[in-house]
C-alpha cells in the first residue's frame, strides 16, 4: 500500500503499530513506512527517489535510518513501521551512511552547478552541502555520454518537444520512468542499457510528448531533465513565486507562478501540490499555458471600426464611442436590446459585474456563458440542469469501488480526474469502465470500454438499464415502471441500436447495482450535444432505477475554469429561483424581459431583434458549432464589442475591440467543478492597457451613469449568490425517452467529432509556443484500419467534406481509435473545423479523399 | 511483419504460460533472434503486437541483455571470452590474432558478413581456457593455430 493512498484516506478502524522515532513515541496505522511516519510528524529525512504519489523502490539509499536491533542502516522508505521498533533519524551512524551514499552517487555526476539550471533547487546540491560532501575518492575518469555537438559535461539530448536530458548528471532514480509509466500510464520514457552507461531516454524512435510530461522535469532531483521552456533563462533564485490556479480546467490546478521584479514576465509554472485537486501532477497545457499571458501578440489598446477598418483609440474614446452606440439603439428602438455572451474562464468578480451590466444597464436576460454548445435548453430545471447541479468531489474517486465514465475522453477533458481514477487503479482497485461513442486511451485504466455507436447515447444507457433489469439486480416494481418510459424496452433491441454487448452491459449493470461507492461522471460528448436533454434524461433514469446517487456521485462535470462559477452567479438566462431571487435583492431591477440563451440570442440577432452583441473573452466564430451560421449572425449586429486578449475573427467583426487583461494579471476567484472557491493572485501587470473584465464593465457602466459596479459591490453580489446551495432536486418519476435516430445521408458517412488536442484547451492556447512544440495544427486523427483502407498514411493531406464546407487536413493515425469516426482538434485558427459543422445535425458526418499531389 | 507466422505461434504459445504478459518479454526473443539473429526497434514493435506489453518495456530489457545482438550481425558470431580465467590464459592475444585475421575491430563485422568479433564474459568455460563461442558452439583450449584452423574451416563451410 503507497503513502499516497495512506495520507489521502486516513482509514478509521485500521489496526495501528506504535514505534519510536528520534525517541518520541509515534502511532501510525499499520502498513505506513518508516519515512512516511517520519514526514507525518515532521522529522525531515532526506530523499531522492521517493515520491509521495509513486510506489517506493528503495533506489538511492539516501533515506537511510538506524533501527535498534538491525545489523545494518535501512532504507525507511521501504521499511514498514512496528511495533517496539526504535528508530533514529539522525545518530552519526545515519549522518556517516548518507554521506557514503551521497560519495557514490556523486561518482560520476558532474559538478558544473553554475552551469546547470537546476542549481538552486536541486536536491542533490543541497544534500551534499549540508552533508558536507567536500572530497571524492574516486580518481579514475568519471562516466560520459556524449552527444556530437557538446563537449564536456554537457550530454544536451532533447528527448521531447520540451524536455532535455543530461545523463551524465541522471542519478538513476528512476523517479521519471516511474511516474510516467505508474502514475501517467505513458510509454514514452525509459530506462535502458545497464552498469556503467544506464540511461534514461525516449522510447526508441520516438519522444517524450504525452499530456503530463512536463511533471518529470519537475520531480528529477538534480538538473537530468530541464525544460527547454525555463532552460538559461534566469536563476531561481532570482525569481518569485505567486500562487494561482490552472485557467484552462476545471479543477482548478493549483500552480505557481515564476517571475522575476524587474521584467513584467512570467518564467515558468510549477505545481503547488493540492492533495484534494491535484495530487501534485498537472498536465502540460496547465504548465505551458501561461505562455499566452507573454504572448507579443497580445492586444495593446482599444480598437475602433473608423470607415471599415480598426484603428487604435484611447480608453476614453473607446468608452464613450460605446455609450454613444448604446444611446443610439436606444433611441432608435426605443428600448435597449443588447446581449451578452461571457467565457466561463473569467473569474466571479468579471462574470457577475457583466451579468450586472446586462440585466440592470441593458435592461434584458439576454446573457449567456455557453458560446460553443449546441441548441441550448432554456430550461435551467432541465433534465441537464437537475444533473449538472449535482455535487462532485474528486477526492471521493478515491475510496469509490466502481468508476464510470461516461462520454468523456478524460486524458483531454479532465487530466487531475483522470490521474485521479488512475491512481485507484493502481492502488485501490475498483471496478472502472469507460463509455464513448469512439475509443480513448483514457480507457486504459477500464475494466471494460464500452464503444456505442455515435448518436445513441440514450440508448446505450437504457441497455444499462435494460441489463440490470434482466438480470434482476433492480427492484422489480421499479422496473415495471420504468419500463413503461422507454423505447426501445429490452435489452436485445437496445443493445442492437446502440451496438454494445448484452453480457457486457450485464457486467456493468451488475457493477452499478453491487457497488457500494460510485462515481459516476459525464463529460463533453453529452454536454456538447444536441441531444443532451434526452440523453441526461436518460442518466436520472439511470440514477433512479439504480439508486445511484444515494450511494455516491453522478455528475456532468464542469468544463472550463468557472464553468462552475458561471453557474453558481446566475449567468445564464434564466437562472434557477433562489440564484434569481439572490440577484433580485441585489440589483436596483432584475429585468422582466424574455430569457434567451446563446442560440434564441442568435435568433433574434438575425430577425434584427438584438441590435448589440458584448462578447467578453469567447471566440463563438472558432468554436461555435456551425460557422457559417455564426457569421450571418455577427454580420447582422448594428453594433459588436467585443473583449479579448488577442485579435480573433470574432474581434475583426467588432466594432469596438476592447484589450483584455490575462488571469495572471489580477486577482481573481473561481469556482471549481467541486463549487469549491480558490484564488488567483495577481502575478504581472496587465499587458499594454488592457485591463480585467469587471474594471471594463465598470468603465461602461458608470460612464451609462450606473454607479454600483464597485469592487466592493460586486463582490458582496458574489459572496451571496456563491452562498447559495445550487443542487437542483433530482425527480422522483421516471423520465419518457424514446431512442432519437438520425438518417445517416449516402456519401458523406464518418462521423466526426470535434475535440481540444491533448496540448490545446479552446483558443487561446495556441498562443503558447511550447504548447504548439506539441502539436502546431489541426489534423484529421482515424483509426489504423480506416486510414489502411484509404490507402492513407500519417501526415498524408486529406480532403474532408461534409454538406456544407470543405477543409484540408494531414492525417494522424491513432492508436486508440478503432471504428470510423474522425476527430478533428478544434484549437487552431487556421483550420475552421467548426465549418463543417451544421447546428442542426446531432452528428456531423463528412467524407474524406486523398488529395493528389 | 519481420516475424514469420511460426514465430509469431511460438511467442503467443510461450506467453500463455506467464500469469504476467511482462514475462513473456525474454522467451518471445529467443524466438525472434533464433529467427532472425539479432532483435532491433523494428521487432520490438512487432513482439509488443504480439504480446501486448508497450514497445518501452521490451526496448528497455533489450537493452539490459547485452547477448541479444541489437544489429545485423555476421553469418558467424564470435565471441571471445575475456574474463579473468581466459585473461589470464591469453585470451588479449586471441582477440588480437581474430582482428588481424579478419581485419576487424572487435565489435565489428566483415565486409562480407560472414563474421562478427565480440568480447563477452564469463562463459562458464574456465577449466579450458581460452575459448571462443561461435554461434551456439563452444571451442576451447585455444591458441593461434587452433583459432586459424577454426576460421579457414568456417571460411570454407558451405551454405
Ligand atoms: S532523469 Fe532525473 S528523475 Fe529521471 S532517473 Fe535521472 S535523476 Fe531520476
Ligand atoms: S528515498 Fe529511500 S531509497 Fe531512495
Ligand atoms: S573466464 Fe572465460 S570461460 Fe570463465
Amino acid at each position: 500500500m503507497s503513502e499516497a493512498v495512506k495520507k489521502d484516506q486516513p482509514k478509521v478502524s485500521v489496526p495501528t503499530v506504535t514505534f519510536s522515532l528520534d525517541g518520541q513515541s509515534v502511532t501510525v496505522p499499520k502498513g505506513t513506512t518508516v519515512l512516511q511516519a517520519a514526514k507525518d510528524v515532521g522529522i525531515h529525512i532526506p530523499t531522492f527517489c521517493w515520491h509521495p504519489q509513486l510506489k517506493s523502490v528503495g533506489a538511492c539509499r539516501m533515506c537511510y535510518v538506524e533501527v535498534e536491533k538491525m545489523p545494518k542502516l535501512m532504507v525507511s522508505c521501504m521499511l514498514d513501521a512496528m511495533d517496539g521498533m526504535v528508530v533514529q533519524t539522525d545518530s552519526d551512524q545515519v549522518r556517516q551512511g548518507r554521506k557514503a551514499v551521497l560519495e557514490f552517487i556523486l561518482l560520476n555526476h558532474p559538478l558544473d552547478c553554475p552551469t546547470c539550471d537546476k542549481g538552486g533547487e536541486c536536491d542533490l546540491q543541497n544534500l551534499t552541502f549540508k552533508h558536507g560532501v567536500d572530497d571524492n575518492r574516486f580518481d579514475f575518469k568519471k562516466a560520459r555520454f556524449k552527444e556530437e555537438s557538446m563537449t564536456t559535461t554537457f550530454d544536451d539530448k532533447k528527448i521531447g518537444p520540451e524536455i532535455v536530458l543530461n545523463r551524465n548528471r541522471c542519478i538513476l532514480c528512476y523517479k521519471c520512468v516511474r511516474a510516467n509509466k505508474e502514475a501517467f500510464g505513458e510509454y514514452d520514457l525509459g530506462a535502458f542499457e545497464r552498469g556503467n552507461i544506464t540511461q534514461i531516454d525516449a522510447v526508441p524512435g520516438g519522444e517524450v510528448c504525452n499530456p503530463f510530461s512536463g511533471n518529470l522535469v519537475e520531480i528529477c532531483p538534480v538538473g537530468a531533465l530541464t525544460n527547454s521552456d525555463w532552460r538559461y533563462k534566469i536563476r531561481v533564485w532570482l525569481t518569485k513565486t505567486t500562487p494561482s490556479l490552472c485557467n484552462f480546467n476545471s479543477s482548478g490546478s493549483n500552480i505557481d507562478f515564476y517571475k522575476e521584479d524587474h521584467q513584467n514576465k512570467i518564467f515558468r509554472v510549477t505545481s503547488r501540490t493540492n492533495d484534494s485537486i491535484d495530487d501534485g501532477w498537472i498536465s502540460d497545457i496547465t504548465r505551458y499555458g501561461y505562455q499566452v499571458i507573454n504572448s507579443a501578440d497580445r492586444l495593446q489598446k482599444p480598437l475602433i471600426k473608423k470607415d471599415g477598418k480598426q484603428v487604435e483609440v484611447s480608453w476614453d474614446e473607446a468608452i464613450n464611442f460605446i455609450a454613444k452606440k448604446y444611446n443610439d439603439i436606444k433611441e432608435s428602438v426605443g428600448r435597449v436590446c443588447i446581449g451578452g455572451l461571457i467565457s466561463p474562464s473569467l473569474d466571479n468578480r468579471s462574470l457577475y459585474s457583466f451579468s450586472k451590466m446586462i440585466r440592470t444597464v441593458c435592461k434584458s436576460n439576454n446573457i449567456d456563458f455557453r458560446g460553443d454548445y449546441r441548441m441550448l435548453p432554456n430550461n435551467p430545471d432541465s433534465p441537464f440542469g437537475v444533473l449538472r447541479s449535482q455535487p462532485f468531489s474528486i477526492a471521493e474517486i478515491d475510496d469509490s469501488d466502481v468508476i464510470v465514465s461516461f462520454g468523456s475522453d478524460l486524458i483531454h477533458e479532465h487530466p487531475n480526474e483522470y490521474l485521479r481514477i488512475r491512481k485507484a487503479f493502481n492502488y485501490t482497485q475498483p471496478k472502472i469502465y469507460s463509455m464513448m461513442p469512439y475509443s480513448v486511451k483514457s480507457a486504459d485504466v477500464a475494466n471494460i470500454e464500452y464503444v456505442y455507436t455515435p448518436g445513441t447515447d440514450e440508448t446505450a444507457i437504457n441497455a444499462i438499464c435494460l441489463a440490470g433489469i434482466e438480470e434482476n439486480v433492480v427492484d422489480a416494481s421499479m422496473a415495471t415502471e420504468y419500463i413503461k418510459h422507454v423505447v426501445p424496452s429490452t435489452l436485445k433491441d437496445a443493445s442492437a441500436l446502440c451496438g454494445l454487448d448484452e453480457a457486457e452491459l450485464k457486467i456493468l449493470a451488475r457493477s452499478i447495482a453491487e457497488g457500494k461507492k460510485i462515481t459516476f461522471l459525464v463529460g463533453e460528448i453529452v454536454t456538447r450535444s444536441k441531444a443532451r436533454d434526452i440523453i441526461t434524461a436518460a442518466l436520472l433514469n439511470m440514477n433512479k432505477l439504480f439508486g445511484l446517487s444515494s450511494k455516491g456521485q453522478i455528475s456532468i462535470l464542469a468544463r472550463y475554469a468557472n464553468s462552475k462559477g458561471a453557474e453558481k452567479l446566475g449567468i445564464l438566462p434564466d437562472p434557477i429561483a433562489p440564484i434569481k431571487e439572490a440577484l433580485k435583492n441585489d440589483f436596483e431591477e432584475y429585468p422582466e424581459s424574455e430569457p434567451r440563451n446563446t442560440d434564441g440570442m442568435m435568433a433574434h440577432i438575425r430577425k434584427e431583434e438584438i441590435k448589440g452583441l458584448f462578447i467578453v473573452g469567447s471566440n463563438p466564430m472558432m468554436l461555435y458549432p456551425d460557422k457559417e451560421f455564426i457569421k450571418e449572425s455577427l454580420d447582422k449586429l448594428d453594433f459588436l464589442v467585443v473583449c479579448d486578449l488577442f485579435e480573433t475573427e470574432t474581434t475583426e467583426a467588432a466594432d469596438v475591440v476592447l484589450p483584455l487583461a490575462g488571469w495572471a494579471e489580477y486577482d481573481g476567484d473561481y469556482v471549481n467543478l467541486e463549487g469549491v472557491c480558490q484564488s488567483a493572485k495577481q502575478a504581472v501587470k496587465p499587458a499594454g492597457e488592457s485591463k480585467a473584465a469587471y474594471e471594463i464593465v465598470r468603465l461602461i457602466a458608470e460612464k451609462l451613469e450606473h454607479k454600483t459596479f464597485d469592487v466592493e459591490s460586486i463582490d458582496k453580489g458574489v459572496e451571496a449568490c456563491l452562498a447559495i446551495d445550487t443542487t437542483i432536486k433530482l425527480p422522483n418519476e421516471f423520465l419518457d425517452i424514446k431512442a432519437e435516430s438520425e438518417d445517416v445521408t449516402g456519401e458523406f458517412s464518418h462521423p466526426i467529432f470535434i475535440i481540444d488536442d491533448a496540448h490545446h484547451c479552446g483558443h487561446l492556447t495556441e498562443k503558447a509556443p511550447s504548447l504548439n512544440n506539441f502539436t502546431a495544427e489541426a489534423y484529421l486523427m482515424m483509426s489504423e484500419e480506416l486510414a489502411a483502407k484509404n490507402n492513407m498514411q500519417e501526415n498524408d493531406p486529406v480532403r474532408v467534406e461534409s454538406e456544407v464546407s470543405k477543409l484540408i487536413l494531414p492525417v494522424k493515425i491513432s492508436e486508440s481509435l478503432d471504428s470510423d469516426v474522425l476527430l478533428i482538434p478544434r484549437n487552431f485558427q487556421s483550420s475552421p473545423v467548426t465549418s463543417l459543422c451544421m447546428r442542426k445535425r446531432r452528428i456531423d458526418r463528412v467524407k474524406i479523399s486523398k488529395v493528389d499531389e | 511483419m519481420i516475424l514469420t507466422e511460426d514465430s509469431i505461434a511460438k511467442i503467443k504459445a510461450k506467453a500463455v504460460r506467464y500469469p504476467r504478459k511482462k514475462s513473456a518479454i525474454l522467451p518471445a526473443w529467443t524466438v525472434a533472434y533464433r529467427q532472425i539473429g539479432h532483435v532491433d526497434e523494428a521487432i520490438y514493435k512487432e513482439i509488443s503486437k504480439v504480446i501486448g506489453v508497450p514497445m518501452v518495456e521490451i526496448a528497455e530489457a533489450a537493452t539490459f541483455y547485452t547477448m541479444f545482438p541489437k544489429k545485423p550481425r555476421g553469418k558467424y558470431l564470435l565471441q571471445v571470452c575475456n574474463n579473468i580465467s581466459c585473461a589470464l590464459r591469453g585470451s588479449d592475444s586471441m582477440i588480437t590474432h581474430l582482428e588481424n585475421k579478419l581485419d576487424i575491430k572487435l565489435g565489428e563485422t566483415t565486409d562480407d558478413n560472414q563474421f562478427s568479433l565480440i568480447a563477452v564474459e564469463c562463459l562458464g568455460a574456465c577449466a579450458t581456457a581460452p575459448m571462443v563461442q561461435v554461434n551456439m558452439e563452444y571451442h576451447e583450449n585455444l591458441d593461434a593455430t587452433k583459432l586459424d584452423k577454426l576460421i579457414d574451416d568456417l571460411k570454407a563451410k558451405k551454405d
